[in-house]
């Protein structure tokens, strides 16, 4: 049972507040990822739980026990580092073995243990090397199986896969996940991507600058982001932003910008009322706009001129010009456009997010 | 929170034990320096009750008649000034050589890396396993061949030989790391070779060269024997040679002034740098050295 | 190539020019009976210093290379333990360590050649001051119980220590800092007890660095030894290798076995070269 609670976590370092009154419940067996652009404070808040950072106020609970002043070795957590931290003095089977041998288990235990991680890595011809005579993904292996191989309440992942080529991020990603559904003990990992966030994680943080800004299931993060910052960061390509102002007419809300005349659709108006003449930021998924056709209602449809076309294979990206800005856009393969095309696109109403101007709170 | 005060005061007992331990000969030295002749005798063997420069102002032929205790007669005076000039050109002298001569060499063996290259930068740090006892004396006999008795410049010519090896092997084992494609993307971008060098290379190893220069001159300054051996004429010797001239036994308190007079600002000026020395030693010696 | 041969060739000329004669020379006299009592050329005795010292108990040889390994070898442990000891003090940021950095750094850089003079008087103090009665004792203690001379080598070995195991400790520092911190940070997480840590983990990733720090404590360890021969004229009297050979060679005039004998460090030396070259910079290329 190993539940992890973070209470108004704290950060300084001299000058630098690196993590600011973080609060988390991450459930047992539960695979937390923190995501953040660089320098946001993940891999700090990571090394607190740890013990590796000194906490400067707040705490931390690990299944139920309050760990501030236990030491790293005694929190019964196991770390895998970006740059893996192998001891090139030491075989693989050393290296995975380090943990329990410090921790003098019995040698028949160490090997049964150290076999049977390496079975599950498929790593056993390996055992004998240096880290030196590994390559990039072997080595990523290792440091995963010198983690399970001490059977830890928790799993701290620092980037593990950041070091690693695009081909072998994808799968090391999907034996990450297995393992954790085969061994389903609670993980909490840091990366900058937000693939990775996506697709790994049970819950997803955003953090921003030392603060959390959302914490949700993947999905929800996707669909229903708190603020301008985590409608950005989470969705590739990014989604696309407008600035507009609220407008009345035609018994109904409107907002506008030039090339760009959109009815705000009645469930939103709610929130936009308020707003009448002031300005308000329109985001868009590049997957949530698409050729009009007759069935679209004219009122939720602009003019484009396309700028650029990505085709990507399974579908293609088109940067358009909408009045002074720039929108991307992904649409059927089949579709077929080329630059300076114009091109009617229409959204999809239910998929249309607000954010305030100036606090870039969501207005859901 | 009691643990990690208590670690806490454990490193800070540690700290102040180090500190104390560091810098007491240093202070000791001082505080004799600072002292009247009858403190010297009678007072408190670590601290100084009426501090003075007297001793510093004898150094300089200033305050002569002021001592009592011996005869104006038996006293010499010194060409101190004379001495710091000597010492602080023939320090600030090697110390340009011996970074200038394993630049190029740090250069070309850790960069261009010609066939043994490894071969040269040990066999270059092998001349340290030389033990130097009397290798003053057929030293002393080339330096006379060439004319260069009581000159600076046979000091000069030999000190690079004691800082060298070591800072040929920091550079180049730094040059050895960095990474090659430093200088092709500046060839690409039309860059002669020299140009990456100077532009590119060299700015990148600061740290390194102020490595190298702290050590070269760490080890220059605590050569005393080829000094003496080299330099006989008071006028051209160094301050240390000078000072191991002059007669302890009746000029004790000038002499440990005359030390400090050296040794305080080389060994500030020398501090300011420590962290980039450790920074640079650091770089250089990255991934196991 | 050629560019890489002419760039080293000025400092290989600078070492080599410096050291290529007179190390001809040493070995070369080591083998004759030169010596400037005597008229006439000097003649070649073959191997006859270095039997004579291994022999003839006049020359003092095997007590003066007990010595000298007892004095080396124990400043050198010193250093080394204070040194690192040192380095991981110095290893993690807290309050006031740039202070304590600076602290530890000075020894090494406050110019030995003047500190060597200072210290050894300061030990060996000529005449009346404030503290001369206890130096004295202490003189007394040390040399009635290991002999004449002693408590001016053992100044001379507290100097070495004191100098030395600031260089150590600064260098040893640089080779921590050159370990990625990951290492340290997982041995950490991993390891309950500060000593296994220490023998596991700290010890084998600086082990390059310790090697490379042992060697030049030794080469230093002899240079200090030989700054106060030649500051006291020989006054240091315990019987070391090199004050021996200075003895020998300057005031009794035996060149040849002097040559003979400051040559007899240069095999253990080589052989601490060659276990360092093998520590530091292995033969095989790295795969990167
Ligand atoms: N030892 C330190 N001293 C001072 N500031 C630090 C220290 N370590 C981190 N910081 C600062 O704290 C902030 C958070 O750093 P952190 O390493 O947690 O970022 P991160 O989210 O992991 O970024 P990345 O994705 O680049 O790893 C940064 O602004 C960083 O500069
Ligand atoms: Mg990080």
């Amino acid at each position: 049972m190993a539940q992890v609670v973070l209470k108004d976590l704290n950060k300084m370092y001299d000058d630098v507040h690196a993590v600011k009154d973080v609060n988390l419940n991450i459930l047992d067996k539960e695979f937390v990822v923190l995501v953040g652009p660089s320098g946001c404070g993940k891999s700090t808040t990571l090394r607190m739980i740890a013990g590796l950072e000194e906490i400067t106020s707040g705490e931390i609970q690990i299944g139920n026990r309050v760990v501030n002043d236990l030491p790293p070795k005694d929190r019964d957590i196991a770390m895998v580092f970006q740059n893996y931290a192998l001891y090139p003095h030491m075989t693989v089977y050393d290296n995975m073995a380090f943990g329990l041998k410090m921790r003098k288990f019995p040698k028949a235990e160490i090997q049964k243990r150290v076999q049977d991680a390496a079975e599950i890595l498929g790593i056993q011809e390996l055992l004998k090397r240096k880290p030196r005579q590994l390559s990039g993904g072997q080595r990523q292996r290792v440091a995963v199986g010198r983690a399970i191989v001490r059977h830890p309440q928790v799993f701290l992942f620092d980037e593990p896969l950041s070091n690693l080529d695009a081909k072998l991020r994808v799968q090391m990603r999907v034996e990450l996940k297995r393992l954790h559904n085969r061994l389903e003990t609670t993980a909490i990992y840091v990366t900058h991507d937000q693939v990775e966030a996506m697709t790994l994680g049970d819950r997803v943080v955003v953090m921003k600058d030392g603060w959390i800004q959302q914490v949700g299931e993947p999905l929800e993060v996707y669909g229903r982001p708190r603020n301008r910052f985590v409608a950005g960061f989470i969705g590739s390509p990014a989604m696309n932003f407008i600035e507009t102002t609220v407008a009345d007419g035609a018994g109904a809300l409107w907002v506008e910008c030039a090339g760009l005349r959109l009815r705000v659709p009645a469930e939103r108006s709610a929130r936009l009322a308020g707003k009448r003449r002031q300005a308000v930021v329109l985001g868009i998924r590049p997957e949530d706009l698409h050729p009009a056709t007759g069935a679209d209602p004219v009122d939720l449809t602009c003019e484009a001129v396309v700028d650029v076309v990505e085709p990507l294979g399974s579908d293609i990206l088109l940067d358009v010009k909408v009045g002074n800005c720039v929108i991307v856009v992904r649409v059927d393969p089949s579709v077929r456009l080329r630059q300076h095309d114009k091109i009617r696109l229409a959204f999809t109403p239910e998929r249309i997010h607000f954010f305030d101007a100036k606090t870039e709170e969501s207005l859901q | 929170m009691t643990r990690r005060r208590l670690r806490g005061l454990g490193r800070g007992g540690l700290c102040a034990l180090v500190v104390a331990g560091a810098l007491f000969p240093i202070s000791f030295m001082l505080v004799q320096a600072l002292k009247t002749p009858q403190e010297d005798v009678f007072g408190h063997p670590l601290i100084v009750r009426a501090p003075t420069l007297d001793n510093f102002r004898e150094l300089f032929g200033e305050a002569r008649q002021e001592r009592g205790l011996v005869g104006r007669v038996l006293l010499r005076t010194y060409p101190v000034v004379r001495w710091l000039e000597n010492t602080l050109l023939v320090f600030g002298a090697s110390i340009v050589l011996t970074l200038g001569l394993s630049v190029m060499a740090g250069y070309g063996l850790g960069w261009l890396r010609p066939p043994g290259w490894r071969g040269w930068r040990r066999g270059l740090l092998a001349t340290y396993a030389i033990p130097h006892t009397i290798l003053f004396i057929p030293l002393y006999q080339v330096v006379i061949r060439l004319g260069l008795e009581d000159s600076l410049a046979a000091l000069i010519l030999t000190y690079p030989m004691l800082a060298l090896p070591f800072c040929v092997w920091l550079l180049s084992a730094y040059w050895e790391r960095l990474p090659r494609a430093l200088e092709d993307a500046a060839r690409v971008d039309g860059a002669s070779r020299p140009a990456v060098f100077f532009r590119i290379l060299l700015p990148l190893s600061t740290p390194v060269l102020v490595a190298a220069g702290v050590f070269t001159l760490g080890t220059v300054a605590s050569d005393f024997m080829l000094a003496s051996v080299f330099l006989t004429d008071p006028r051209v010797q160094t301050l240390p040679v000078g000072v191991g001239t002059m007669d302890v036994g009746l000029e004790e308190l000038p002499a440990v002034a005359a030390i400090n007079l050296l040794a305080i600002p080389l060994a500030l000026l020398c501090g300011v740098f420590v962290r980039s020395y450790v920074r640079g030693l650091a770089a250089a010696m990255a991934e196991g050295a | 190539m050629v560019a890489a041969w002419l760039l080293l060739a000025p400092a290989a000329v600078m070492v080599a020019g410096v050291l290529a004669y007179p190390v001809a020379w040493e070995a070369w006299t080591s083998l004759t009976d030169l010596s400037p009592q005597r008229s006439g050329p000097a003649r070649f005795v073959g191997l006859r210093n270095y039997v004579e010292l291994a022999t003839n108990p006049v020359y003092r040889f095997w007590p003066a290379a007990a010595a000298t390994l007892a004095f080396v070898g124990l400043t050198g442990a010193v250093k080394l333990a204070l040194g690192l000891g040192l380095a991981l003090l110095l290893q993690r940021p807290f309050r006031g360590r740039a202070l304590v950095l600076l602290a530890v750094f000075l020894p090494w850089v406050y110019p030995a050649s003047v500190a060597v003079i200072g210290w050894y008087w300061t030990l060996n103090p000529p005449l009346v001051t404030s503290y001369s009665r206890l130096a004295a004792d202490l003189k007394q203690a040390v040399d009635g119980a290991f002999g004449s001379g002693a408590w001016a080598l053992a100044s001379v070995g507290l100097f070495n220590v004191w100098r030395g195991a600031a260089f150590t400790g600064v260098f040893l520092l640089a080779g921590v800092q050159a370990v990625p911190a990951d290492l340290f940070d997982y041995a950490r997480l991993e390891c309950p007890s500060p000593w296994r840590r220490f023998w596991f983990v700290t010890v084998p990733l600086l082990r390059p660095f310790l090697a490379l720090a042992v060697f030049l404590s030794l080469t230093t360890g002899l240079a200090d030894l030989a700054n106060v021969w030649m500051l006291t004229g020989g006054r240091v009297v315990f019987p070391v290798l090199g004050t021996e050979a200075y003895w020998l060679g300057v005031q009794a005039g035996q060149l040849g076995p002097a040559a003979a004998l400051s040559l007899t460090l240069v095999p253990p030396l080589a052989l601490v070269l060659w276990a360092l070259f093998r520590l530091v910079d292995p033969p095989e290329e790295r795969p990167r």
